[in-house]
């Protein structure tokens, strides 16, 4: 924080996007990750919905992950992809108990990279959330097929997880996280008001007491 | 000294209520639990709502319901217990259970339930001198857990007549748009009078009529044609394989993706779903259901588009089906929604940058401040015109909201962000980007109405001598934010 600390502590920004299509959980994975809540009552995303999660990686970096939620139905596209701007990582959230949602995962990984990239051209790094799976039917193992389509779609990886039973959502966003870390293309956070300091040790507070570190 | 606090919190009385849906006004019943005593009462509180508010069964907005539980009847809880041990004073009669209500006087509450005990027979008896003290600290403790409770009743009593004001005012209101208004609707409608009492709120039971009048019926729906593509909706709902897991898992055709059906159940319950009434197997589900649907046979080429389920969910809250649905079809039919229901990029962002000439003009201390932290007004803007704010405000208020916009059409809505924007001012300021992003897109749970419209009222919607319609015409000086960006 501003002047006088004893630990030089380096601080990142990191603005992630949550997509994928209507009704598969963005909503509900970024308030498990953020306030370790569930609730079946989410509304429906209209446009976008924002969260922030502090994160103190280690004793010297803190992480400011400004999470931005977006509305999944396809006709608001045209509208919602001027928030993929300065996108460092992202999820790509499918449902596995909709097939049609993983089906336009794909769809979703390529409007991601032709709308944004990191400074040295390279896609932005994204993580593959198959969501709901506690819900999942039959426990077929396709491990080695989801690990083939994330090499051939250029994910980084995926995660089988669940919003609802807090099954691998932390560690998701750790291993996104890390590989935003090692891009090291954050933009270093700049403390340029005091109210701002203020604000943001609250929600450190807040925010970060069972984070995922 | 055995103390029992006899627990008679909201939490045990209040109505079984969601929102303001409440059908069980009348009787309530209150469990009072704790200690060796336990009781249950249940009584009538008298009704003194009007009689044309009081509707049957289940009725939304029919109605302003007292907010707080009616009963806290500790101090009746602990003369019954005084009378049974006899400790009652003289002079001190139990009164009667039903004028507890009627004088609404101070009612000491759960702390006068604070009950001091002898030891129970099987244990030795105190000394008489501890008795005394513990009897002296008993006395003590309730004299001034009464006295805070005097003031906190106080403001209840204040609270509860500001309420019955509020009531009686909004029964004479209905009287007068039942008899005076509604009847000469084509010449009343435009009176300063009128208008005048419409800013104030159509009283609920009146303004699904006031709603339905204001909109018009432009596209000439009938309810046999609403009843046409409902049957229309059923037969494709009918003929589509219901999505169950295995076959969608299968099939997953790429064409079925942005299926309105499929959509349309999705988002259903997520329509309000606090209230409980719009879910599988909430009472309304199938009409929310039916009007969505009949609306996607109707215009085939707008389609199921989010939001919609929470405009027409308001509409059914305040009119029956045919109704509501003629009202959703026209009011989708105005410019303004037609735009951004069709998402039509180019023209939603002249809405914005009209917003913007009035955001600048009204409040330049704050425009500024968004400018610097490069928050667009879509970011907050898409939300409450897409809703028309039914999911950002409470929904006594958003209705609030809705009357007005019947009255001046879309410029209110734009005006209803600017008034908000005023009233969090100065909040607003002190945050950066992603504060004021979080804040905005999920507004305050409670929300002042009455300061709210104020602040509305404070909003000038001219600038520079131009009105609305005429900012909206495309000014190439201005270019457009969320291009900019």
């Amino acid at each position: 924080m501003a002047g006088g600390s004893v630990f030089e502590c380096k601080e990142y920004l990191f603005k992630v996007l949550v997509i994928g299509e209507l009704g598969v959980g963005k909503t509900s994975i970024i308030k498990r990750y953020v306030h370790q809540l569930f609730s079946q009552h989410y509304r429906a995303t209209i446009g976008v919905d924002f969260a922030l999660k502090v994160i103190n990686w280690d004793s010297k970096t803190l992480v400011r992950l400004q999470l931005w939620d977006i509305a999944g139905q396809e006709r608001f596209g045209n509208m919602t992809r001027v928030y993929y701007k300065e996108a460092v990582g992202a999820f790509v959230v499918f449902d596995v108990t909709r097939g049609s949602t993983f089906e336009a995962v794909s769809k979703w990984k390529h409007d991601l990279d032709s709308k944004v990239k990191l400074a040295n051209g390279n896609p932005i790094p994204s993580v593959l959330l198959a969501n709901k799976c506690d819900q999942k039917k039959e426990s077929s193992n396709n491990t080695a097929l989801m690990d083939n389509f994330c090499k051939e779609t250029g994910f980084l990886g995926w995660f089988e997880t669940s919003a609802k039973d807090n099954i691998n959502v932390d560690e998701a966003a750790r291993f996104l996280v890390e590989n935003i870390l090692a891009n090291d293309k954050g933009l270093p956070y700049e403390e340029s008001n005091g109210d701002r300091i203020k604000l943001d040790q609250e929600t450190v507070a807040a925010e970060s007491k069972s984070g995922c570190c | 000294l055995h103390a029992f606090v006899l627990q008679s919190t909201d939490s045990f009385c209040e109505h079984i209520s969601v929102g303001r849906l409440s059908s069980c006004e009348d009787t309530d019943t209150c469990c009072i639990s704790g200690g060796p005593q336990q009781s249950l009462f249940a009584r009538r509180v008298k009704d003194s709502r009007p009689v044309e508010q009081r509707d049957p069964g289940w009725k939304l907005f029919g109605k302003v319901p007292p907010r707080e539980g009616p009963i806290k009847d500790p101090k009746r809880i602990q003369k019954e217990y005084e009378t049974k041990s006899g400790r009652a004073g003289p002079g001190n009669p139990t009164s009667p259970r039903h004028s507890v209500r009627k004088n609404l006087d101070f009612e000491p509450l759960s702390t006068t339930a604070l009950i001091l005990e002898d030891r129970p027979a099987n244990l030795p008896a105190k000394p008489a001198e501890e008795a005394q003290k513990h009897r002296q600290q008993y006395e003590e403790m309730v004299a001034q857990a009464k006295k805070r409770e005097l003031k906190e009743a106080q403001k209840r009593k204040k609270q509860l007549e500001d309420r019955c004001k509020l009531e009686e005012s909004i029964g004479t209101a209905a009287q007068i748009w039942n008899q005076e208004i509604l009847p000469n609707w084509s010449t009343t409608c435009t009176s300063r009078r009128v208008r005048d009492l419409w800013w104030q709120g159509i009283p609920p039971s009146v303004r699904g009529k006031v709603w339905s009048l204001a909109v018009g019926n432009e596209l000439n729906i009938t309810h046999e044609l609403y009843s046409i593509c409902l049957a229309r909706a059923k037969e494709k709902w009918s003929t589509t394989p219901a999505p169950s897991l295995e076959t969608e898992a299968e099939d997953a055709g790429s064409s079925n993706r942005e299926s309105s059906l499929e959509l349309i159940k999705l988002d259903i319950s997520r329509t309000f779903p606090q209230l409980c009434i719009f879910q599988q197997g909430g009472p309304y589900h199938d009409v929310l259901h039916s009007i969505l649907g009949a609306y996607t046979c109707y215009r085939p080429d707008v389609g199921y588009v989010q939001g919609m389920s929470f405009i027409a969910a308001v509409l059914i809250l305040n009119l029956d089906t045919a109704d509501a649905f003629i009202a959703f079809a026209n009011l989708l039919n105005k410019p303004c929604q037609m735009a951004f229901f069709r998402v039509d990029h180019s023209l939603m962002l002249t809405y914005f940058a009209a917003f913007e000439v009035f955001f600048e003009e009204n409040l330049p201390k704050l425009f500024a401040h968004f400018q610097k932290n490069n928050l667009t007004p879509d970011i907050y803007l898409i939300d409450w015109i897409f809703t028309l704010y039914s999911k950002s405000l409470p929904l006594d208020l958003a209705c609030r909201v809705w009357d007005v916009f019947c009255r001046d059409n879309e410029e209110f809505l734009f005006r209803t962000g600017l008034g908000l924007l005023r009233l969090y001012q100065d909040v607003l300021t002190t945050m950066d980007f992603i504060h004021m992003a979080q804040f905005l897109t999920r507004l305050p749970e409670l929300i002042p109405a009455e300061q709210l419209f104020q602040h509305i009222a404070a909003i000038h919607m001219t600038s520079r001598n131009r009105k609305w319609a005429q900012a909206l015409q495309k000014d190439p000086e201005r270019g457009s934010p969320v291009l900019k960006r």
